[in-house]
């Protein structure tokens, strides 16, 4: 227990936007979103949690209520609850709102913790062809054998599907079913549908303190309105498939809109005066979770992806999630007016998105099951949650935590969504493109051609650099040389060095000279003129000698190199050093 | 100050005058005590939550407090610190039945010492356990444990269970309030 609160306290300081109000493992709580509400049920301005505790499934189903961290009261459910909602009925002083549990076919409504109404679904009709077989075996016309035979075409072909009674007659093993007629034959039969789902709508006022309908969505794909106070049918509307999860906003009086997903995947939205649904989502997977969020609506799905849409259904934005979506709430503040949608994972997180914009994360000690935000007690920004192990955890939005709305998810930067601007094709860009495809071929023999002539001028260029040796590299074949020349100095008076290497396999060359061309009027030379040794084949020979510039001027120019053979003025080579231009002022 | 004047501080006719701050969570009951601390003469019958702040004054023996009892409400809650220079003394009150908040309560006491306004001031702060009489408050001591009030080195506290519907254990706290004061200003 200690570990756990110190591993909570870790996490709380690692996003501090969350104070950990309350934290119990083991508080014996297993629900679902749909199935949890916050309400002043005593209208002392202190709200409390009522949770349709599912027990085990089987048994122990219990409506609990807490206050604060404590659990305020407890009553036992009959059945398994699938919805549970807060709401006013009607107008009397102290206004404090009813609880609705809808389980099976019934709605158990509590004013005070007690229970106050039962509200019954209506019974479907009965296929005419059963009743006729049931009333025959009731007068023994027909063995069971026969009826099961009966029943079982009624089953494949019939447009009314059967009554649970004779389902369960046809699973029944032969020697059973004559007892199960004789304890059953004399009652009648009555075709029930069950509660997926519950909501609230407003009567005609948007005040938070209005009167409002339940909503109801059964099993055989049917959605009705009922009356806050006579529990009455107000209004019926049918999808063409189950409800799971709903959604209702509006005023019944004035316009409504509920949007509902369906087990087949689909999400349909269903207005005022139409008795059938007007939009149509179709989803890539089934959604696990539905939240309006202002005017769109958010749904996360079991390919662990989250979808925006808007209320006409068209879609917004994905995000991709890191694991499968367990529940998923919304996060209303209107007094800071925030909003935003806790997503709770199967790798115990609890993500918050605003619109596609991942925001915050939550860390928590068990996969969440349930989320239910706002205000408990007298806090307004309380985090509720349950846990897979029935854990409790409570968590209060710290007045000071601001959230950022760029996206905190590790993904491209932002930068790479921004649309270049990129201009509209000029009308000479649109002509130049007809053209080049018009005159393709004479186009690139024109290029050839040029790049032709290109090739010849430059080879010959190069011809003409070896044929007077004006390159730094010799290519007679009796005197292969190498040159190159280094500077050295900031000036005005410079080191330059020859390196002349002798690049023959054995033969040494003999009777060089070098000389050197120059503007007289820049630069000063102490020896222009050198006789070079013996070249030994591989050695490389520096020559040095001290170059002075005269002008302070902050020119510089070119001085060639030539290496000359002894007896003929054409040089062997040629090398154009690029002087530095003098840096220190002339000495003289 | 006037001869006159001193003249009265020495015989003790004049009070000294203190500028105390009064603060906590909505609904802890500070309106309440600085109510039971009123002349009864001055009392108001009814009280309601209070709107961003009010000012009241009472006396004691030796000096004469005025109160800034600031709204505890959560968006009036940033309306404190605009005070905290004014002020020579802090009152904080906790509601020991609400055990839920007591994380929202040290999370405002943390706020509130490490503003640079108070934290490297020597001011006397009275914690007030108020709400004493709920069959499942707290104790003072596990108030103070919550609120990890013994990491306060540098500040004289104490905390005293109260109950501000009956008055009891106020006047307790208020005398060692007056203590403190007096010995910082002598």
């Amino acid at each position: 227990m200690s570990s756990v609160s110190q591993e909570l306290k870790d996490t709380s300081v690692a996003s501090s936007k969350w104070l950990d109000a309350h934290y119990d493992p083991v508080a014996n709580l297993y629900t679902f979103s749909s199935c949890i509400a916050l309400s002043d049920l005593h209208g002392d301005g202190e709200n409390k949690l009522v949770v349709g505790d599912l027990g085990t499934g089987v048994c122990h189903m219990k409506l609990k209520v807490y206050r604060g961290t404590g659990l305020l009261s407890e009553s036992t459910l009959l059945d398994l609850p699938t919805g549970l909602v807060s709401f006013l009925m009607d107008l009397h002083e102290p206004r404090t709102p009813a609880i609705a549990v809808a389980s099976g076919p019934f709605i158990y409504v509590y004013k005070n913790l007690r229970p106050y109404f039962k509200f019954t679904l209506p019974s479907l009709e009965v296929n005419p062809l059963e009743l006729d077989v049931w009333s025959q075996a009731r007068e023994d016309m027909i063995d069971p054998m026969t009826l099961k035979e009966m029943l079982e075409g009624l089953r494949d072909k019939a447009e009314i599907p059967l009554s649970v009674r004779s389902l369960r007659f046809l699973m029944l093993e032969p020697q059973e079913m004559e007892s199960f007629v004789h304890l059953y034959k004399e009652q009648p039969i009555r075709r029930q549908t069950v509660i997926t789902c519950i909501g609230t709508l407003k009567k005609n006022m948007a005040d938070d303190d209005a009167v409002s309908c339940l909503v109801i969505g059964t099993e055989n794909g049917d959605v009705y309105i009922l009356d806050p106070e006579a529990f009455t049918i107000l209004y019926k509307m049918s999808l063409p498939s189950t409800a799971t999860l709903m959604d209702v906003t509006g005023q019944f009086d004035v316009e409504f809109r509920i949007t509902v997903a369906c087990r087949n995947g689909n999400i349909y939205i269903l207005r005022r005066d139409s008795p059938k649904p007007k939009y149509c989502i179709e989803l890539s997977s089934h959604p696990v979770g539905l939240v309006r969020m202002g005017k769109n609506v958010v749904v996360g799905c079991t390919d662990e992806t989250l979808h925006g849409y808007t209320q006409k259904g068209k879609k917004l934005w994905t995000a991709y999630l890191p694991a499968p979506v367990t529940t998923m709430a919304l996060m209303d503040l209107p007094t800071r007016g925030f909003q935003a949608v806790l997503v709770g994972l199967a790798n115990c997180e609890v993500h918050m998105y605003r619109d596609k914009n991942l925001i915050s994360t939550i860390k928590t000690p068990d996969v969440v099951t349930s989320i239910c935000f706002g205000r408990y007690g007298r806090e307004d920004g309380t985090l509720i949650m349950t846990t897979k192990g029935g854990g409790l955890i409570v968590k209060i939005l710290k007045r000071t935590a601001v959230f950022d709305d760029r996206d905190s998810a590790p993904g491209p930067p932002i930068a790479q969504s921004i649309r270049l601007n990129v201009p509209k094709k000029t009308k000479l860009y649109v002509d130049q493109t007809l053209r080049e495809r018009e005159n393709a071929v004479a186009m690139h023999r024109a290029f050839q051609m040029d790049l032709s002539r290109l090739r010849l001028a430059a080879a010959r260029a190069y011809v003409k650099a070896l044929e007077s040796s004006l390159a730094p590299m010799s290519a007679s074949l009796t005197e292969p040389l190498k040159m190159n020349a280094v500077v050295q100095g900031l000036g005005p008076s410079f080191k330059l060095t020859l390196n002349i290497q002798n690049t023959a396999a054995s033969r040494p060359v003999m009777n060089l000279a070098i000389s050197f061309l120059y503007d007289e009027s820049l630069y000063s030379m102490r020896t222009a003129f050198f006789k070079i040794p013996l070249l030994v084949p591989g050695l490389n020979y520096p020559i040095d000698t001290f170059v002075e510039c005269l002008s302070d001027k902050g020119i510089s120019d070119i001085i060639k190199v030539f290496v000359l053979r002894e007896g003929k003025s054409a040089p062997l080579l040629t090398a154009h050093i690029n002087m530095p231009v003098s840096e220190g002022l002339a000495l003289n | 100050m006037g001869l006159f004047d001193k003249l009265a501080g020495w015989l003790g006719l004049k009070k000294k005058e203190v500028n105390v701050l009064c603060l906590g969570l909505d609904n802890s009951g500070k309106t309440t005590i600085i109510n039971q601390l009123k002349p009864s003469n001055a009392q108001a019958q009814d009280i309601v939550p209070t709107i961003g702040f009010s000012i009241e004054k009472f006396r004691t023996s030796s000096l004469s407090f005025t109160v800034f009892d600031m709204s505890g409400q959560g968006r009036y809650r940033n309306l404190w610190e605009h005070y905290y220079k004014e002020g020579q003394a802090i009152i904080f009150v906790i509601d020991s039945g609400d055990k839920l908040r007591m994380v929202v309560a040290k999370e405002e006491l943390d706020t509130l010492l490490n503003h640079p306004d108070i934290k490297h001031r020597r001011i006397p702060i009275l914690f007030f356990a108020n709400k004493m009489d709920l069959r499942d408050a707290l104790s003072a001591v596990k108030v103070s444990q919550l609120l990890c009030l013994e990491n306060i080195k540098d500040k004289p506290w104490h905390i005293c269970a109260s109950d501000a519907v009956k008055g009891e254990g106020l006047q307790e706290g208020v005398d060692w309030l007056q203590d403190q004061i007096r010995a910082m200003k002598t």
